[in-house]
């Protein structure tokens, strides 16, 4: 029986406090997707979560990540790396709503 | 350049100040623009804090006959943020220094602007204060000027948006600026924000049309 491939992805998950609004948040996904290691970016303003998908085989520090996300104005409270795309931390999202 | 940018200030109309600056690196443009205020900003964040620009500010009384345009190089401070989970809060202080025309004396004088603005918001609630100091000091005989402003601002939101999404606030802002105007301006206006920009509408007291905008470049 072949198996289907699941796919490895590498995304780091923050936790972030003080995005309130769109608006002022936005400096934070600009600033991920500026990054050439960024697959895709998903801003989560009611959880309060920014996640960074990673391309194939790139690595991204946490402290960087966290760092871009103090310049854009926020502070982090939680950050991890997991093995979700972008896509799928969105679906999860709108799935519990 | 200078007169192309007075004409867009002129063609346009007060400025939104729900945080005077952008993200480290990033460009703000701010506006606000009514019959008797048409301000627009431009300034540039050096740091997650500091931010360098340049402004174009025209008033008008309210009788339409004395009018003042200020031109001036601004600087804004983020003296300090306060986050949490469900809300922000911020202290700024804002810097101008100029020089300001006017129909009812001769030439430009040195205007200096500094100020003070304080926020609070939630994802469904927002209050902001702000003071501000226009003077423009008697030298050689010429008189001085002074043109103090001060506003509050309040508003809500109908729901909570998600990040891609468009999310509409009501907010009232009473202002009021000195040797101007004796009136209280109040501006009830409607304020939409999305992650691409941020425009509040509405009209005030004294039935002028009113439109501010905020965009990060």
């Amino acid at each position: 029986m072949a198996g289907v491939a699941q796919a490895n992805f590498q995304t780091i998950k923050a936790e972030v406090n003080g995005m309130v609004c769109a608006f002022c948040a936005q400096g934070i996904e600009k600033k991920m997707r500026s990054l050439t290691q960024t697959q895709d970016v998903y801003v989560d303003l009611k959880n309060k979560v920014v996640a960074v998908q990673l391309k194939d085989g790139q690595k991204l520090s946490l402290d960087t990540v966290k760092d871009l996300i103090k310049d854009a104005g926020y502070d982090v409270t939680r950050i991890e790396t997991v093995g979700d795309s972008a896509q799928q931390i969105r679906a999860a999202t709108r799935a519990r709503k | 350049m200078l007169r192309i940018i007075m004409a867009l200030v002129l063609t346009v109309q007060g400025i939104a100040h729900a945080g005077p600056m952008g993200f480290k690196d990033s460009w703000m443009a701010m506006g606000d623009f009514g019959p008797n205020w048409r301000e627009l900003w431009v300034n540039y964040a050096l740091t997650p804090r500091d931010a360098v620009g340049g402004g174009l500010l025209y008033m008008r009384s309210d009788d339409k006959r004395k009018t003042r345009t200020l031109t001036e190089a601004t600087y804004t401070r983020l003296l300090h943020r306060w986050n949490t989970r469900e809300s922000q809060a911020n202290v700024w202080l804002l810097g101008g220094i100029g020089g300001v025309e006017g129909n009812d004396f001769s030439g430009s004088k040195l205007m200096v602007s500094p100020g003070v603005q304080l926020d609070y918001e939630t994802t469904r609630m927002y209050v902001s204060g702000m003071a501000r100091l226009y003077r423009a000091y008697r030298t050689h005989g010429a008189s001085g000027l002074n043109h103090d402003y001060a506003s509050v601002r309040a508003g809500f939101s109908f729901f909570e948006a998600d990040y891609d999404e468009t999310q509409p606030w009501v907010i009232v802002e009473a202002r009021r600026m000195r040797a101007l105007s004796d009136k209280l301006e109040v501006t009830p206006m409607l304020r939409l924000i999305n992650k691409g920009y941020f425009i509040e509408a509405g009209v005030n007291n004294s039935r002028q049309w009113r439109f501010n905008f905020m965009y990060v470049f």
